[in-house]
Parts: structure tokens; sequence; C-alpha cells
């Protein structure tokens, strides 16, 4: 037990917190910018695994991370352009539109990976290689860097741009916003998209920031504790940050402890991440900042 | 409140004037407008122009990765329905789908968010596990029905940890019960690890059950199981319940205005945790009728998704007890005929999962575009 | 001064089933006060809703200072220089009195609020108003959020301004101010057009007036050249009745008794402070006072849903603290809520199924769990016929019913079990005159029957048409009490207002 509280093990978990916590963040704050519009996006799971696959294919095919970085935005923006039509233009249910889509993104991703790497016959899965460090000393992936990065500018957007106000005000009362010729439509795609491509590069994270790798599990309900993390932050930019930083130190310290010898169930541990979520889930009822007309479809002429 | 004689003879859900879709043509041109009463036809015609864009849309994505559509469609096709066996095949993978279907279904019709049919189905598959594990040397009657009891009850109780949590602290169940799917999986994994794991192996399994607890076939050469027909009798009993029952009125009333309800004297409380545990017991009884009837012994990936697709089983069924047996047969032929698909043209058996998504997409969105009507604008 | 900012020529508005404005023409001139007198549904909010590019006519044509509007939005009419202001604010509840101005403007992406801020204080300080403008929206009384409306859309600079029902929302004292305000307003130019369907305000403070009903303008007059009474008679199209004839009323047991309940409510506002009341068979209680003063907490408590965390409530002698709604309803409570969609229907039921909403649990409409649909139908073909509900089937979906024949339902449902206590809350609002009618001679007939009535009204005609005695509920607590006889408008304003809380918790 004592060789888990060294200290190269203690700094092991520091930066192995930091590289967890990147996927969450980033997918969490795209989600934040979402669902203050009014419009939750529940296929964070499908857009992530789209956006790990695109980024793993293109970053094969080119051998540029950059490229492939592109691409998983691109392919989540597609996913989520599908979802602003079904739930802003068309104004089907959120949730059931964000459960088709997560289906929808899952199959689209192993499709693709089936018959591009296993057609031929060959179980020979490639690998690309891995986000390297900018720094030495520091040594996190850049796209660690640009999540943390991103949630200033979150917040400035939101809380410090006219167009971010707006945009939360859309989610609160999207009536008031129509009389005051903010156009809501405009809006409410902007932001699911920018929560789709956010959450595409959160998955490519995974498949070119960490594994060098694409498996049809890869993102195994990180979309899922990302949605969690949005609700347990209370719909604040910095509180997001907070529980990234949390679920990620979990995630880790259960990591350090299946790797040192003390016999604990790591099953039990990976559950842990879940069974918190539904434990912040419960303390954190008030909900001061939930989007008032989140999940409601706004019909233009009903009052 | 003046001036409210045009919006009341509308429905309250739509003011049906200048619809945001109206954007999408040029201003004054055109006028969408919210129809006052949606036709049966209106509604099976967008189905069949969903369906038909479905199919298109799976045609060219199968075009792209240079296979004949055509091809691909007959093998799918002929694997799910070509020949007596296929087509009782179909039935066997529609079975665990009618459960989990209506599952959904009756939780939806309350209102009530539940996606842990995943988690719910390995409740069950647990709970028969567990009642062979300890009594297995019952006489086969008293077994099979203490397993189905057991099933369903494993179902229901963790169902109740989302709908009580929902009921006592407002927690919202569609993140608990989906967070409850991966907390049973791990809880599933250590227990095949360790307490459960077959002694002759290093696979995260079971061994396999006795030839006694195997559920009777209804003809030899198929694997189609009594489970089956457990399946239809749920269906009407749900059916039953839905429409003439005073839980069933309750159920969809608090579905339709929980406060409302409220004020008339519903339990909301109690009626949500009464679904739950229906819901939770269906998704738990297709658990153990995929143990007992043909897999014969607990593995991890037991559930294959029956759980999530029993979802959308239940929306494309519009969340009709006997809808969702033709739904499940539909959605069990895709399963069974794209394994065939697979082996005949390469084509990966993912492609039931965009099939199974865009379907769901197209379906939900022409069931809303079958509520407007484009007009010239006078 | 007879110049015409505002020109209406022959608009015609249609709704699917509805002619809601028929060839309407208004002049509008400038600097004038212009009162659109008429009933609910007389099309009034319609055609401002036209003037404001909600709606776009069919027929017909707007001109503005000598050009046609063409409005595609709102956004149109305000950069036009037409504003307006809803009955429902459109306001954005959670965020500062500013930042609700700042939406929609033009300003610069970046927030700069400091010279809104001032702008406003400008307004604020003005018109002698006091409210601060860091101030969040949703903690502002109903009154202080209308001038924030009002301010939000002057902030604009228009020169047209539409107020729809104003007055609705305010204490007789808060009237005062908004008229004074606006004639202030008037004289320095502002052209008001006022919809409302109060005569009284009319007479007050308009320089001219048009009558619409049923779609159509019956006139337009000088306020000056009028009575009343003809106002009246032009909006309702024949002899009004103020006064339904009813017998005095000969109370008997108490069978309702409120006894110093406290209930707070979610948002703090509207809670209930140690309210008494009683009400005894055979008359109508009115509980006047202005919204947002405990009567959506009352009623919650009444009917069950909400327990109090002090005082008691009894029915017939019995307590109903541990009871729930189920149970209080065997009691012999009936209840009409103030919002018959959300809180009093399924909107997705059959009617017939909504029919025995609450009792579908009793005998004969269910046994032992199984729903008993011969006696379903049969007492729905039963209300339908009693109560004149128009329905193509007992088998409809109820929301294609109208709101008029919503509230039947709710009536037919609520009356049928013979309640000795019926507790109705806003039960003619948004219904138009004639069903209006129906559901006042429908109370009074359960008065007559014997049932103890609560009526619970901001309408104050309509309490004092009802009611045998009326309360005034003011911040939680009852403040006065009186007889329609003995009671004069300018005290129970006061009272709404809160003006005389002497007499708190003496009353009842």
């Amino acid at each position: 037990m004592e060789d888990l509280f060294t200290s190269a093990v203690l700094v092991g978990i520091f930066w192995a917190t930091l590289r967890i916590a990147t996927p969450l963040l980033l997918a969490a704050l795209g989600e934040l910018v979402c669902e203050s519009s009014g419009i939750l996006n529940l296929s964070l799971e499908g857009t992530m695994t789209m956006g790990a696959f695109a980024g793993f294919y293109v970053a094969n095919e080119t051998g540029s991370i950059l490229a492939g970085l592109v691409a998983a935005g691109v392919g989540g923006a597609f996913l989520s352009l599908i979802m602003a039509l079904m739930t802003v233009t068309a104004k089907v249910n959120q949730v059931v539109a964000g459960l088709a889509l997560n289906i929808l993104g899952l199959g689209l991703a192993f499709f693709w990976y089936r018959s591009i790497y296993e057609a031929e016959g060959s179980i020979d899965i490639p690998t690309v290689e891995t986000m390297q460090a900018p720094f030495e000393f520091f040594p996190i992936p850049w796209l660690t860097i640009l999540a943390f990065v991103m949630v200033p500018v979150v917040w400035v957007f939101l809380y410090r741009t006219k167009y971010g106000l707006e945009l939360r005000s859309v989610g609160h009362n999207p009536e008031a916003c129509d009389m005051r010729g903010v156009g809501i439509i405009s809006r409410q795609y902007v932001a699911v998209v920018f929560g789709g491509v956010m959450a595409g590069l959160a998955g490519s994270f995974l498949s070119l920031g960490s594994t060098g790798l694409f498996f049809p599990d890869i993102i195994s309900g990180r979309g899922w504790i990302a949605l969690a993390i949005v609700i347990f932050g209370n719909w604040r930019a910095t509180w997001v940050l907070v529980g990234s930083l949390l679920f990620g130190f979990l995630e880790a310290t259960q990591l350090a402890l299946q790797a040192s010898d003390v016999d604990l169930p790591y099953q039990l541990l990976l559950a842990l991440p879940f069974v918190l979520t539904i434990v912040a889930l419960v303390f954190n009822r008030s909900r001061s900042n939930v989007p008032l007309s989140l999940t409601i479809p706004y019909h233009r002429g009903e009052r | 409140m003046t001036d409210q004689a045009p919006s009341e003879l509308q429905t309250p859900d739509g003011g049906g004037r200048r619809d945001p879709l109206s954007m999408l043509f040029q201003p004054g041109a055109w006028r969408i407008e919210k129809r006052l009463i949606v036709r049966p036809w209106h509604e099976i015609l967008a189905l069949i122009a969903a369906l038909a864009a479905a199919v298109a849309i799976i045609a060219g994505l199968v075009l792209f990765i240079g296979k004949s559509p055509a091809d691909s469609f007959a093998a799918l096709y002929n694997g799910a329905f070509g020949t007596r066996e296929s087509t009782l095949e179909t039935l066997v993978q529609a079975t665990p789908l009618i459960l989990t279907g209506l599952a959904a279904a009756i939780a939806f019709r309350a209102g009530v968010w539940n996606i842990g049919g995943e988690g719910q189905f390995f409740a069950g598959v647990m709970g028969t596990w567990f009642v062979y594990d300890l009594w297995g040397g019952l006489p086969a009657p008293l077994l099979f029905v203490l397993m189905f009891i057991f099933a369903a009850i494993a179902g229901a109780a963790w169902a109740s940890v989302a709908s009580g949590l929902l009921v006592r602290y407002g927690t919202n169940e569609i993140l608990t019960t989906v967070m409850l799917n991966f907390v049973i999986l791990y809880i599933l994994s250590y227990l095949l690890a360790g307490p459960w794991q077959s002694p002759d192996t290093f696979y995260y399994q079971t061994v396999r059950m006795a030839d006694t607890t195997y559920l009777p076939r209804f003809v030899t050469g198929s694997r189609l199981h009594w489970g089956f027909a457990i399946a239809l009798i749920a269906a009407l009993v749900v059916y039953w319940l839905i429409r003439r029952t005073t839980l069933g009125y309750e159920i969809r009333g608090i579905g339709s205005n929980v406060v409302a309800s409220r004020y008339k004297g519903i339990r909301v409380g109690t009626v949500t945790l009464a679904t739950m545990a229906i819901s939770g017991a269906l998704a738990g009884i297709a658990g153990a009728g995929e143990l007992l009837g043909l897999h014969h012994r607990v593995q991890l990936d037991i559930a294959e998704g029956i759980g999530f697709t029993g979802i959308i089983i239940a929306l494309v069924a519009r969340l009709h007890p006997l809808g969702v047996i033709v739904a499940a047969i539909l959605f069990g032929a895709l399963v069974n005929g794209s394994t065939a698909m697979q082996y005949e043209t390469g084509i990966p058996k993912a492609l039931v999962f965009v099939i199974e998504g865009t379907t769901l997409a197209l379906v939900l969105i022409a069931a809303m575009v079958s509520r407007y009507r484009i007009r010239k604008a006078g | 001064m007879t110049e015409t900012i505002l020109a209406v020529d022959r608009v015609t508005k249609r709704f699917p089933g509805v002619v809601a404005n028929d060839a309407v023409s208004v002049d509008i001139r400038r600097g004038e006060i212009h009162c659109l007198l008429g009933e609910n549904g007389a099309g009034k909010t319609t055609l401002a809703d036209i003037l404001y590019g909600v709606y776009r006519p069919d027929e017909g044509s707007v001109t503005f200072r000598g050009e046609t509007l063409e409005l595609h939005t709102p956004r149109d009419a305000i950069a036009a220089g037409i504003g307006m202001v809803h009955q429902h604010f459109e306001l954005v509840p959670p965020m500062s009195v500013v930042e609700n101005v700042v939406i929609g403007t033009s300003a610069s992406q970046w927030l700069d609020l400091s010279e809104v801020k001032d702008r406003l204080n400008e307004f604020f300080h003005n018109y002698d108003v006091e409210i601060d403008p860091d101030a969040e929206v949703g903690r502002l009384s109903v009154g202080e959020q209308q001038w924030v409306e009002i301010f939000k859309t002057l902030y604009f600079g228009v020169e047209v301004l539409i107020l729809d029902e104003p007055t609705a929302v305010l204490t007789p004292q808060g009237v005062e101010e908004l008229f004074r305000i606006l004639r202030r307003m008037r004289d320095e130019g502002l052209t008001i057009i006022l919809i409302t369907h109060k005569l009284k305000e009319v007479m007050e403070l308009s320089d001219r007036v048009t009558v619409l009903r049923l779609g159509k303008v019956v006139g337009t007059v000088d306020t000056a050249d009028v009575e009343m009474r003809d106002l009246a008679q032009m909006m309702v199209g024949r002899e009004v009745l103020f006064q339904f004839d009813k017998e005095r009323s000969r109370p008997g047991e108490v069978v309702l008794e409120v006894d110093g309940i406290h209930l707070a409510s979610v948002t703090g506002r509207g809670s209930l402070k140690g309210l008494s009341l009683t009400v005894h068979a055979g008359e109508v209680v009115g509980l006047a006072g202005v919204s947002g003063n405990g009567q959506n907490a009352l009623f919650d408590a009444l009917v069950g849903v909400e327990k109090p965390s002090a005082g008691a409530i009894r029915i017939g002698g019995v307590d109903i603290a541990e009871m729930s709604a189920n149970r209080i309803g065997q009691l012999g409570m009936a209840s009409v809520p103030a919002d018959r969609i959300a809180q009093g229907l399924l909107m997705d039921f059959k009617v017939k199924e909504n029919l025995v909403l609450g009792r579908h649990r009793s005998n004969p409409f269910s046994r032992a769990g199984v729903l008993n649909r011969g006696a379903i139908d049969g007492f729905a073909a039963e209300s339908i016929e009693g109560f004149d509900i128009r329905t193509p089937s007992a088998s409809q979906l109820t929301r294609t019913l109208s709101g008029g024949n919503l509230q039947k339902v709710i009536m037919a449902r609520e009356l049928s079990g013979e309640p000795r206590l019926l507790v109705a809350h806003q039960p003619t609002r948004g219904l138009d005159i004639s069903a209006s009618e129906y559901v006042r001679r429908r109370l009074l007939e359960e008065r007559e029957r014997g049932s103890a009535v609560l009526l619970m009204s901001e309408d104050l005609d309509e309490i004092f048409q009802l009611s045998d005695r009326i309360a005034v509920i003011y911040d939680g607590r009852i403040v006065s009490e009186t007889t329609p006889e003995e009671a004069d408008l300018q005290s129970l304003g006061l009272s709404m207002a809160g003006a005389d809380t002497v007499e708190a918790g003496s009353a009842a």
C-alpha cells in the first residue's frame, strides 16, 4: 500500500488526471454551450465515437494528427448538424433524437471501421502515432492544453459577449428573444454544432491523444459522464472544470491502484465514477442555473 | 388573457401560425401551418417516405464502400425471411426485443425515460443465475418459475434504484439509468472474474447450465423457444394493463400531464415506482429468456445492445404494445439478416446500427412533419 | 393634433376556424391615447400583434407615417418605431434588468453595460420609478417587471407604444401611477395604444376609443362624447346586466375552516403567512386580491398537493393535514384550477376519460383495479348532455376542444359528485362572455344547492356579482372582509394593495 504514496506515483496520478480529464472537459464544455441554448444533446457518446474514428482514419491516411483533429471536428459537426435539424427545425423530442443519433454515431463509426480495416480479411489493426507533448517538462499533449484554454474562452463567450448573453437568453426564454429579433434558430444551430465539434475533438483525443488506436468501445461511457459533469457543474464553466478534474482524478487513482499490488477488485473501481455521478446528481438538486427552456421546443406564435 | 379564441381552437402544443420551419422557405411565399387534425394517412404517408429515405441512404452507404445495394438487401432479406429456418430465427432474435421494447414503451408512456433496459436485462440474467446457482437441483417446473420470478424481481429492483432516486430526490432518471447500466456491467464483470467464474476457463463466463434448465423449443431444428410465447403474452398483458386498468390509466395520466394528475389525486410517486418496476421486470424477463433459451451460460456479451434496441423499437412502435411486436420482428429480421449479409457480401454487421439510427431519426422527423402542411400564402 | 400617424386599412386576419380580424380599419393620431376596447376574443390583441409584426395580415394594409408598413418580425416594428408590451412579459427572468434591455440591440459584441445602465437610470429617475438596473428580473414584482418592459421598449426610441391589458397585474394604486405616467408620456409626444376590456380605464385615460366585437370594428369615438353605458353596449352588442339576480344567501354550517396556515412557496413569493378563512354551506365567499399574494399556495393547500407547515384546514370539521389529494376529494371537495390546461386536464386523453379523472378508482368507474368502460361511457354521455359540452363524441381527444368546452369538462367532472365544497380559482379566465356567464350561473346553482363555494378571482366585477362575502388576500393573509353591499372600490383597492394591514388576522 505504501508504494502507492511515493512521489513518483502521485506525480503520475497528477499528469494522468489532466490527460483523463481532457476528453471529459472538451465534451462537457461543448455540451454546456449547447444546453445553454436550450438543447439537450444526449448523443455525446455517439458523437465522440464518430470523432474518435474520423480522427483516427484521417490521421492514419494522411499521417497528420492535425488533419485527424480537423476530421474529428467535422465528424462531430456532421452528427450534431443532424441533431440540430431534428430538434431545432423539426422539433423532435430532444431525448429521443439524442438516443437515435447515439446509435447512428456508434453505428457509422463501427461500420466504417469494420468495412475499411476488417473487410480484407486482415485483423491487422493499424495504429497511429499519438500526439506529442509540446514541452519536455510538461508531459501532456497539446490538445489537453487546448481543453484547459477553452474554459476561459467559453466563459468569456457565454458571460462577456452579447452573442453569449443572447444564446443563454434563448435557452431561458426563446419567445422573448424572438420578439426582440434575436435569431433563435441560428443561435441554437451554432450552439449544437459547437457542442458537436467539441465532442468530436474529445473523441479524437482518445484515439490520437492516448492510445493511437481505434476500437468500437473506445469511448466506453465517457460521453455520458461528460453529460453528468455539466449537471454536476450546475451549468457553470468553472464548475465543469472542477467536475472534469474530479472525474479524471478518480479514474487516474483507480488506474494507479490497478498497477500497484494492492488487491482491490478493479472492476468495482471502474464502476466508481458512475456511482459517483449518481451521488452527485442526488446532491446537486438545486439546479439554480438550469436553462429554463432546456428540452422544450420553441414554436413561434404559441402563447 | 385576452383574445384567446384563435389559439384555443388549436392544439395547445402549437400555435400553427408562423412556424420556424417556414424559415426554410421564402418569406411570404409559402407558409407552414400546423394541422388541426392529423389523419392516419398523413402519418402513414410520412412513415413510408421516411422508410424510403432510410433505404436510399443505406443504399448510398453500401454503394460508397463498393458493394451492390441490391445484392446486400437481397442477402439481408433472405437471411431474415428467405427460408422457414431463417424466418424462425428472426423470431428468435425478436423475442428479447419484444420484451425490452415493452419495457421501454410502458415507462415512456408514463413519461419516465428509462434508458436502463440494458442494465435491467443484465439484472434479470443475474437473478436467473442466482436461483440456478442456489437451488439448481429443484424440479424443473418449480425451478423455471423461480428463475423467471427472480429475473423479474432483479430487473425491477435495478430499475427501482433509478425510480427511487427520481421520486425521492428528483434525480434525472435518464442519467441515472444510463449510469446504472455501466455499474451493473462492472459488477457482473467482477462476479464473472471471480465468484461465478467457471473453473475450467480463463474467459469471463460461468459454467454451462444443466440441460434441464433449457427452455423447450417449438420445432426441432430451430432455436425458437418458449420465450417467444412469453414475450407475446407479455405484450397482450401490457396492452390490457395500459388500456383497461386503473393503473394503466394513471400511467398514461402522469405521462400526459403530471401536474393535473397530482391535482386530481393520482399518487405520482407511487405510479412512477410501479411503472419502473414493471418496466425493469420486463427487461429482466428478457434476460432470463435469453439465458435459458439460447446462451445457457452467463457471459458479458449476452445483452448485445438488446436493451438499447428496445428503446428504438418502442419509439418506432409509437409506444403501442402490439406495435412493439411488429417493430421487434422487423428489428429481429435486421439483426438476423445482417449476419447472413456479412457472410455473403462482406458488409459489416454494424450496418444494422446505422439502419436503426437512420430509420429512427427519419421516422421521428416524419412524425413531426406530418403534423404540418404547406400552403401558398394568400 | 389630428395628424394620423398609424392607419389600419381593412385588415383581415384568419386563423384556422376563426376570422380574428375582419376588414378592420382604425386611424391612430399622433400623441393620443387610443384604447382598443372589446371582450375576450374580439380581436384586439391580434390587431396589435399585426401592428407589432407578430402576424402578417391576410388582407389589407397598415400605413405608418404615410408609408406602407411591411413587417416580418417585431424587430422590424421596433426599428420602424412601434413597440409593444404583451400581457405575457417577454423577459428573461434569471437575467438582470440591464441584460434584458441589451438582448437584441445592436450594441457591440463585447458587453459594456455601464452606458445602458446610465440611460436606464435616467429613465427611471425621470419618471419616479424605483428599479435597480442590476436586479434580477425574476425577483422583481410583476408591476416592476411591467415597468422594465415599458422602458425596454422606450429605450429603442419608439413613437408608438402598445400596451396589452397593462392593469391586469396592478393594484388600483399601481393603476393610478401607471396612468399618471402614461399621460405624461403622451404629453411629451408619445402615441399610446391601450388594449383593455375595462370600461372604467377607457373613460379615465383615453382620448379616443375603438370598439371591436367578434373581429369587426363597431366604431371609433371620442371618449369625451360617450357614456360608459354606450361603450358597454357597443362592446357586447346588447344591454349589459351588471348584476345577476340572486337570492340572499342562507348560510348553513361551517364547511371549510382554514385556521392560520403557513405555507412557503418555492419562489418565496406568494407564500401563506397565517391565513384564516371560513366558508359556510350555501354561500359564496369571494377572495379578492392581486395575483401573487398567496392564491396559488392556498389553492394547493386546499386541494392537498401541498401541506401547510403550520395551522390547520378542516373540511366539515375533519382535519385534512394528513390526507392525500384523493382522500380530500372523497370528503366532498371539488376544485376548478386556475390553469385548465396545465392543472386540470389530460389533453392527450379522451373527453370521457377526463370526465372521470380523480374518480377513476372508485365505484362504478372501476372495480378491482379494472376500468368499467360501460359505466364511464354512460357517465360521459350524461355529462356531455347535462353540461352542454360541444364535442363530436365522448371519445374525442380533449386537446381538440375549445377553451369554453374545456372548462365545461372540468365543471362537469367536479360538480357531478355534488360536492359540499367547491374551490374555484379564476374559473372564467380567458373565456368568452357566454361561457363565462354559464360558469358563473353554475357556481350560483351550487350555492343554491347548499354547497360552500370559495371563489378566487382577480376580476373584481366577478367577485361583486357572485359573492355573499368578500375577503381580501394580501401577502399571504386575509387583510379585510366585507360584503358586496358594504364594499366600496376605493377601500377594497387599498386593502388589495396592503394599505390597511391593521385588520390583519382579525378577519374571518
